[in-house]
């Protein structure tokens, strides 16, 4: 081994990083070799003087000064308004609730696929709409003759399912009405052209919710509306993150 | 370390610079005292400022100088309480206040930098603030040398060397992979060879 490849090496063999072979390979190169010899003394009282350097005290006062900085900071906080520290506090929590929502998904994709799944094809296509189907529940779904458990009357899946789009419209109109709940408290804070911009925008997703047929194509129109709600509550935290809005 | 310095008279009985005995890391009850900082508990959180001070002020202190070493730790302790609500525990939280100190100096150089970029059009590396004194000891002139080396340096010999953490925990704080900061850490060796030169030697000037 000659310097080249031993000078390299000098800082991990001081760190005792370098395997035992490779370690008294250098160990027998720097018994020979004054230079590089004189250049491990030299890294190793480097090494040594740094881990011995004195520790530094801090002001005796800078506790005081912290305390003072985080009263501040929560009288600052108390003065925010309560949808900006809710907003404030979920921020972080953004990205589980990614993962949450991607495996309640894979659940639901699931359960509609068993369900949908194990019903012939032929069955959804004769069928015109959820109602006749509820009229007429497919012998599959009866109770099991000797079932101890009676399903109640009313548990018919085909049912269920034929309500499912209105149940989960409902649910976005409800989402619907707290986020804009959420705008009004900020909007005191929007310009004139903000405020008149959002609006304009609401009132246009709203006439696409009152065109829009029932079931899948509202649930959409409901959907793009919190969408919209949720981006501009988002945008309006991040500007004031950023230095205000303008 | 006499004997390096010398002709090889003797070469097989000579000493050599030893490898750093390993030091197994102490088990601390930080998930009690951040708990304890959660609910708002005024000890717990002076004991955790005690618990700290000197390696976050210390830190500050080597990396942007004596100058700013004080804002840069109280930037760094407000930002440990308001945060600590959010902090998961996955990494020490030594680790975390380190990652935090560092990031705070280096941003706090950056921003620094930029202030003091007029007129420093050739500059290409953040300086440290110049030591005020340096007067004939070796450790003054090591904390003198460690001003003048660039910020990613600083950062590296301060956290391995100084402050004595691992490789590991090292690549942890600067969010870089461990042959990273081995590199790093034997550069910024060298540098301060080249720079302190023949006084790291035995019986060099003083």
């Amino acid at each position: 081994m000659t310097c080249d490849d031993v000078r390299p090496r000098l800082t991990a063999y001081l760190e005792g990083d370098l395997d035992p072979d490779r370690g008294t390979v250098v160990r027998g190169h720097l018994r020979t070799c004054d230079a590089c010899r004189k250049i491990a003394g030299q890294e190793a009282t480097l090494r040594d003087e740094l881990r011995a350097l004195p520790t530094l005290d801090p002001p005796s006062t800078m506790w005081t000064s912290i305390q003072a900085q985080l009263a501040a900071a929560e009288v600052a906080e108390s003065k925010r308004p309560a949808w900006k520290r809710a907003l404030a506090r979920w921020t972080p929590m953004l990205p589980r609730f990614a993962m949450g929502g991607v495996l309640a998904a894979a659940a639901v994709g699931i359960l509609v696929w068993r369900t949908h799944g194990s019903e012939p094809r032929t069955k959804l296509v004769d069928t015109p709409s959820p109602q006749i189907q509820s009229s007429a529940p497919p012998v599959a779904m009866a109770p099991t003759p000797g079932c101890d458990l009676e399903a109640p009357a009313n548990t018919d899946v085909t049912t269920d399912l034929a309500t499912e789009p209105a149940r989960r419209a409902a649910c976005h109109a409800q989402t619907a009405d707290e986020l804009l709940a959420l705008a009004n408290e900020a909007r005191g804070t929007w310009t004139a052209e903000q405020r008149a911009s959002f609006d304009a925008q609401v009132a246009e997703l709203r006439t696409a919710i009152d065109a829009a047929e029932d079931g899948r194509p509202r649930e959409r129109a409901w959907r793009a509306m919190n969408r919209y709600l949720l981006n501009t509550l988002t945008r309006d935290q991040v500007a004031l993150a950023a230095g205000g809005l303008q | 370390m006499n004997e390096l310095a010398e002709p090889i008279a003797a070469p097989l009985a000579a000493p050599l610079a030893e490898p750093r005995p390993r030091v197994a890391a102490n088990i601390t009850d930080d998930a009690q005292l951040i708990a304890a900082c959660r609910r708002g508990e005024a000890r717990a959180m002076e004991r955790l400022y005690h618990q700290y001070k000197r390696r976050v002020f210390g830190m500050a202190h080597r990396i942007v100088g004596a100058s700013d070493a004080e804002e840069v730790a109280q930037e760094v302790f407000v930002r440990i309480f308001r945060a600590l609500a959010n902090f998961r525990g996955d990494s020490a939280l030594s680790t975390w206040i380190y990652r935090l100190t560092v990031n705070a100096a280096l941003s706090h150089l950056a921003k620094r930098g930029r202030r003091q970029e007029v007129g420093d059009d050739g500059l290409t590396e953040v300086p440290a603030p110049p030591v005020a004194e340096r007067d004939s000891a070796l450790a003054s002139r090591i904390e003198a040398a460690l001003a003048e080396l660039p910020a990613g340096y600083r950062a590296i010999l301060v956290l391995h060397d100084v402050e004595g953490l691992s490789h590991e925990e090292c690549a942890s704080i600067l969010e870089c992979r461990v042959g990273t900061c081995k590199s790093q850490l034997h550069k910024a060796r060298a540098r301060m060879r080249e720079l302190l030169g023949d006084s790291l030697s035995p019986g060099g000037e003083s």
